[in-house]
């Protein structure tokens, strides 16, 4: 199975549990942020580019869920991706706590982005102290469920890229 | 910690994507139908395993409910206990007002009963995280719903079809901060834009006379006119007529239909001929 299909199942499946599970089953009205905790994985996992790629289409599928306006998560999901890959690689060093709240605030910051972008483009208001409790309480429950997506998601992005090439020196 | 792996560079991907993103939302606020059947259809495709998922999970939900939702049922229950000791506090007066209601509807003619309707089930909140004030029921476009169509139950209007799916459709409640519908108040006969708070209450802010004199209590209906909404359905009540206003008349309307723990409501059906 390719890279891209691989991705193609992760993403589907991810609209399939964020539809079902993830809606039914809130904790005091939030739910899990899946398809954004799949783009923040993707872009761990994945490096930037595929990271935003699958930001993308998990953004897409988003706004088609919820009813938003077609590119309105798809503007936001990308960056974060990028976002988490670059502070992916600057991390010195890893633990699964550390981790852990890393995802919550990946999570949380593209949570509270896309209700942000959704008021720029005229949708729902909603005041600042709810914005950021929502987003706190989204990004904490989503980092409890990521473990599990994470390992699928690695498997996704697993040798989905291009061959890399190893540029080696002539001995002697 | 991710595998190390080569260098990329993510700005012409990210561009290139930001960019789409900016032109499909700029298609869709110009009204492209293709890409409001593509979400339609995304979402027509996953309903049916939503049912289904929402049906074999159901006890698992109500178990959820029962150990999470448990701080809140205990609210609910307090604040329901204090209504019912007000509401037999005040039983004498609320025959009054019935009678008072009654008398009303009777003078103006509204035949809010006669009304058609397709009764719809709630289902709960729809997907999302920012979308207070929405309902999902189980009737759509098959049922011959269709967007801007009243939702009512028997005490009044309840809000309007927000997203009509094949099988689903979301209900913007009175109470959203994005709903808006025209009243008329039916003993002073003035007609206004009456606009969800984002609380229980709606506020009329538009089309109020200064001068127009409303009594506390008075009885508020739809307009009617272009609106979808068909005149004379039951709206609530003035609670803050705003008498004194200087400027702008701001009226504050208690609704008639307690819009927490909904179990069913009616959509009013319009025939396409009777479209305004």
């Amino acid at each position: 199975m390719t890279g891209r299909v691989r991705s193609l199942v992760v993403l589907v499946t991810g609209l399939l549990l964020q539809a079902t599970i993830c809606t039914e089953f809130r904790h005091r009205g939030v739910s899990v942020e899946l398809l954004l905790l799949v783009t923040v994985l993707a872009g761990y996992h994945g490096g930037p580019d595929r990271g935003a790629v699958v930001g993308f289409f998990a953004g897409l599928l988003h706004d088609s869920l919820v009813g938003a306006p077609l590119g309105l998560h798809a503007l936001v999901f990308p960056p974060v991706a990028v976002a988490v890959s670059s502070l992916e690689q600057r991390m010195l060093r890893s633990t699964p706590l550390l981790d852990g709240l890393a995802v919550a605030a990946a999570v949380a910051s593209g949570t509270a982005a896309a209700s942000m972008a959704g008021l720029v483009f005229g949708q729902e208001s909603v005041d600042a102290a709810a914005l950021v409790e929502r987003a706190v309480r989204a990004g904490v429950l989503t980092a409890v469920v990521a473990a599990p997506v994470n390992r699928v998601v690695r498997w996704s992005m697993a040798g989905s890229g291009p061959a890399s090439i190893e540029l080696r020196t002539p001995a002697g | 910690m991710a595998a190390p792996r080569r260098a990329e560079r993510p700005r012409p991907t990210l561009l290139i994507l930001l960019a789409a993103a900016l032109t499909l939302l700029t298609l869709q606020f110009r009204g492209a139908e293709p890409l409001n059947a593509f979400q339609q259809g995304i979402r027509d495709v996953i309903s049916p395993v939503r049912s289904i998922v929402d049906r074999a999970t159901d006890p698992i939900q109500t178990a959820w409910s029962g150990i999470f939702g448990y701080a809140d049922l205990q609210a609910e229950n307090e604040r329901l206990a204090t209504e019912l000791a007000q509401v037999r506090g005040a039983v004498l007066s609320d025959e009054a007002d019935r009678e008072l209601l009654e008398r009303l509807l009777g003078e103006v003619d509204i035949a809010y009963a006669d009304l058609d309707t397709v009764v719809a089930r709630i289902l709960g909140t729809p997907p999302g995280n920012f979308g207070s004030h929405l309902v999902e029921i189980d009737k759509g476009s098959d049922d011959g719903l269709a967007e801007g169509m009243a939702v009512v139950s028997g005490a009044g209007l309840v809000g309007r079809l927000d997203q009509v799916d094949r099988d689903r459709s979301v209900v913007i409640l009175a109470t959203h901060a994005d709903f808006s519908v025209g009243v008329r108040l039916v003993a002073s006969q003035d007609e206004g834009l009456a606009r969800g708070t984002g609380g229980p209450t709606i506020r009329i802010e538009n089309g109020i006379r200064l001068d127009a004199v409303i009594a506390d209590d008075e009885v508020v209906v739809t307009a009617g006119g272009r609106s979808l909404f068909p005149a004379d359905i039951p709206v609530g009540r003035v609670v803050d007529p705003d008498n004194f206003a200087e400027y702008e008349r701001s009226v504050v309307v208690e609704l008639a239909a307690g819009l927490e723990n909904l179990s069913f409501v009616n959509v009013v059906v319009i025939a396409e001929e009777d479209t305004p």
